[in-house]
């Protein structure tokens, strides 16, 4: 399955990456989409490739990008625009 | 200021095509991705939602006149946040690009849903709001309409894309889950 898997953008990030998601898509198939999703054994892998990605971030000048997308659109509701918030509100 | 869309089904459940869309890249089709990382990923045990923050590295061939606005570079940042929601069974991406965006903002939405007439298949629905910035009105009319373009021509390899990526891993699923949808 290894030609399989997406790359990281930072090359020095694919092998923890490669476990992870590995990890990650036999989670979401076997675990959550069953229900069964509390348990999360990607944890400490995740841990592993967030690491490794967090200096390339910064490195590469992504970090502040993604940061300004962060204020527009926020984790915490989706992603969703406060334009895209209003409109839901709107239509209750 | 323009929308467009773009609307087609698989002939997959929705379990499956949810758990493909997360190895969707690479695939042949869809070259100008070429990573794919998640930068956040959190289960809400509240509401059972899966949220995930990526970043999707592209590098695709840009036109001339443009090239010289965005100052030669060929490779783009996107940002994608998602949602899943394995009871409602819905997948929803949201996306908007990271790099040019002094000069353009694609803001995209798409949704992976059961097919309400069919539970065999699975409907997917991506809309893009594409705004340019230039100072003269030409000019945006012209990056809109590129853009325009471009969502157009990757909506069509996406689904052939993705499509392959579908049949390849029907062919690896070892057993279980999904084995019933394929042979029938």
């Amino acid at each position: 399955m290894g030609n399989l898997m997406s790359a990281s953008f930072a090359p020095e990030c694919n092998e923890v990456k490669t476990k992870y998601d590995n990890c990650f898509n036999e989670w979401y198939s076997e675990k959550f989409l069953k229900g069964k999703g509390a348990m999360n054994p990607c944890e400490q892998l995740y841990e592993d490739y967030k690491a490794c990605l967090g200096k390339a971030l910064t490195a590469r000048g992504i970090k502040n990008m993604l940061d300004k997308s962060r204020e527009d659109a926020p984790f915490e509701v989706g992603g969703r625009t406060q334009d895209e918030l209003n409109e839901e509100i709107g239509k209750k | 200021m323009k929308f467009v869309s773009s609307q087609c089904s698989f002939e997959y459940p929705w379990d499956y095509v949810s758990a493909s869309a997360w190895k969707k890249y690479p695939n042949e089709m869809s070259s100008h991705v070429v990573a794919v990382d998640v930068l956040r990923r959190e289960l809400n045990p509240e509401t059972g939602l899966l949220t995930t923050e990526r970043l999707i590295t592209c590098r695709q061939p840009i036109p001339r006149w443009l090239l010289a606005i965005v100052g030669g570079r060929d490779t783009s940042y996107v940002r994608e946040v998602s949602e899943v929601d394995p009871v409602k069974k819905t997948f929803a991406l949201r996306s908007c690009n990271l790099t040019m965006n002094h000069l353009l903002s694609v803001n995209e939405v798409c949704v992976y849903a059961p097919d309400s007439s069919d539970s065999s298949k699975t409907v997917f629905n991506q809309t893009a709001r594409i705004e340019a910035y230039a100072t003269f009105q030409r000019l945006c009319n012209k990056i809109e309409d590129w853009s325009v373009e471009r969502f157009r021509q990757n909506a069509a390899i996406g689904k052939i894309g993705f499509e392959s990526v579908l049949q390849k891993l029907a062919s690896t699923v070892p057993d279980g889950m999904f084995k019933e949808v394929h042979t029938a």
